[in-house]
């Protein structure tokens, strides 16, 4: 009877993950067996006591982390190294000169990437280009800092140049005036208040912000200029990239080689390119000036429509949800006429601004904005940035 | 077992669909994931490590690690299962690497206040002293443990997650609550048992 003990089968007795006859065979060696007895009555308190361990809450920035992480993903890695390295460390025989090793690559690491360590954003490296451009009333030298909430300010002779974070610089023109609004992993914002600055990023979108009286430039990966006047209307173009402009509801998405205007409370306007004719620009120029109080001129659009080339369905697309009844017939009959409108996409659905075929007819439009990229590189560069790009009609995003 | 459920997500929620879009690269659905998972994926790196500072950037670690692997599920085994081979992993590679640096002898526990046998025990002391009983674990034990009492495996799914049969799982859970018991046999006149 007492030949096979069970004291080895008494947690999985427990946790009933016995067959029916193990479990029997348990039961009934536990009613005549003093000791195994005595030992499931050690188990079962042990087992009581660790189901009183409790589930701990994972910290709320987690999320944060793994998102900014994951939209860095595609910088390179140092992980092939790292896993050589320790493959190497890993070996006993080399295990006191690893950690010799070990100890001094730290301590050149820590020496050498100090700036790195240091918290992300609480300053910004700024250096002086030309003349003498202040912080604050300090004059800026080779190697000052930027923090937040401090002014950056450059007169008729100088120039300064912001490195933000690790992700781009920020030269800064003359008789300009900035401001560092924040800065942290998940965002970097600037406040231009007048004068013109130029960015260089190369960040996942949604990374970089610069404030204007009139709206707010989102960088959606790079390169651009943005001036704004002493009224406060703001002018931006991109060099390379996407800028997305926003006030409030209204936004515009722009791509290299287009500008956009804004203006204080009215936000972006119709984003165009560069070398559209003079008549074009001018004629959407009063467009973009309508409000309330002075409805579109049906003339000026009249004027856009029939200059408009293949290139100018950027601003003739963008037009559709800013116009209204017939003055949306005549942009999506010139739209049509310019650029057929892919299977699906309906003339009723469009002026409706049915959201899908808007975007249906804007990826197919897209092929058509830059004669510098072919469709295949366009569509790789928009697979790289699309999580960030979000819906690219210019409607929706962050503030 | 007690363990605190979030309402707004768990890991039943996750079915394959959700497995499926996340291999398609969709973050709303890994954001799903994340919220299932982290605090069980927190609570393994808390408990093996010792730290919880180290276990938040740890836990950041594996699942950045899941996003970019996640292609490589194959639905041969449970997803959970999957995954917490992979969270196990990741704690044992993390551990090997602090004692290169660290010259301790094992596992250095969170610390609890140690308590009197007299002091009347809340439950949350209790838990504390667990926490910490369990922290001084060989790993070989703790694992089981953890993978038991927070994740709620089976004994099968244990042995799928360390790679050990059933039985080399029935066995260090037995050692392992004998452990417990010793080590906390003050408290048995303070567990409603």
């Amino acid at each position: 009877m007492f030949a096979k003990h069970v004291s080895s089968l008494t947690s999985a007795y427990c946790h009933d993950e016995l067959s029916p006859d193990e479990s029997r065979r348990v039961a009934e060696h536990l009613i005549s067996c003093e000791r195994c007895r005595g030992e499931f009555e050690e188990v079962k308190f042990g087992a009581r006591l660790a189901a009183q361990l409790p589930l701990i809450e994972a910290p709320d920035s987690q999320w944060r982390g793994i998102e900014i992480a994951l939209d860095r993903k595609g910088r390179p890695a140092p992980t092939p190294t790292r896993r050589r390295l320790t493959s190497f460390f890993v070996q006993p025989r080399f295990a006191v000169a690893a950690l010799a090793l070990g100890v001094l690559v730290i301590g050149f690491a820590a020496f050498w990437l100090r700036p790195n360590s240091k918290p992300v954003g609480a300053t910004w490296d700024v250096a002086r280009l030309d003349g003498a451009p202040r912080i604050g009333s300090a004059l800026i030298n080779d190697k000052s800092k930027l923090g937040v909430g401090q002014w950056l300010e450059t007169d008729t002779n100088s120039r300064a140049q912001i490195s933000v974070s690790d992700i781009g610089h920020v030269e800064i023109d003359p008789n300009t005036r900035v401001r560092l609004v924040e800065t942290n992993p998940t965002e970097h914002r600037l406040e231009l208040a007048e004068g013109r600055l130029s960015a260089r990023i190369s960040a996942p979108p949604k990374l970089f912000f610069v404030d204007t009286p009139s709206g707010v430039a989102e960088d959606l990966g790079c390169a651009y200029s943005l001036e704004v006047d002493k009224a406060g209307n703001s002018l931006l173009r991109v060099t390379t990239g996407w800028v997305s402009l926003q006030l409030k509801d209204r936004a515009s998405v722009v791509p290299a080689g287009a500008a956009c205007a804004t203006r204080p409370g009215v936000g972006p306007g119709t984003p165009y390119f560069e070398d559209a004719s003079e008549t074009f620009r001018a004629a959407l120029s009063k467009l973009d000036s309508a409000d309330d109080s002075r409805p579109a001129d049906r003339a000026s659009l009249k004027i856009v429509l029939a200059s408009a080339r293949v290139r100018d369905t950027l601003t003739l697309w963008n037009l559709l949800p800013r116009v209204t009844g017939p003055d949306r017939e005549l942009v999506y009959d010139r739209l049509a006429k310019l650029v057929r409108p892919p299977d699906g996409v309906t003339r009723e659905g469009v002026l409706k601004l049915n959201q899908q075929m808007l975007d249906t007819w804007k990826d197919q439009l897209e092929s058509r904005w830059d004669d510098n990229l072919s469709p295949g590189l366009l569509n790789a560069w928009r697979r790289t940035w699309a999580r960030g790009l979000g819906k690219l009609n210019g409607l929706e995003g962050k503030k | 077992m007690y363990v605190e459920q979030r309402v707004h997500s768990s890991p039943d929620s996750i079915n394959a669909g959700v497995i499926t879009a996340c291999q398609e690269g969709d973050r709303e659905a890994f954001r799903l994931l994340f919220e299932a998972y982290k605090d069980r994926v927190f609570s393994i790196a808390c408990y093996s490590l010792g730290n919880e500072a180290a276990a938040d950037d740890i836990t950041q670690q594996i699942f950045v690690k899941l996003f970019t692997r996640i292609g490589q599920f194959r639905g041969d085994s449970e997803f959970s299962t999957w995954l917490y081979r992979l969270v196990i992993n990741s704690c044992l590679d993390e551990r090997r690497k602090q004692k290169r640096f660290l010259p301790v002898e094992d596992f250095t526990p969170m610390p609890v206040q140690r308590k009197s046998p007299e002091t009347k025990y809340e439950r949350r002391e209790i838990a504390g002293s667990v926490r910490e009983a369990i922290g001084g674990l060989k790993p070989k034990m703790r694992l089981p443990i953890l993978l038991k009492y927070i994740e709620g495996l089976s004994y099968e799914e244990i042995a799928a997650v360390l790679g050990c049969s059933k039985g080399t799982v029935a066995s260090r859970l037995n050692r392992a609550h004998k452990a417990l018991a010793k080590k906390l046999s003050y408290l048995r006149g303070e567990l409603e048992l």
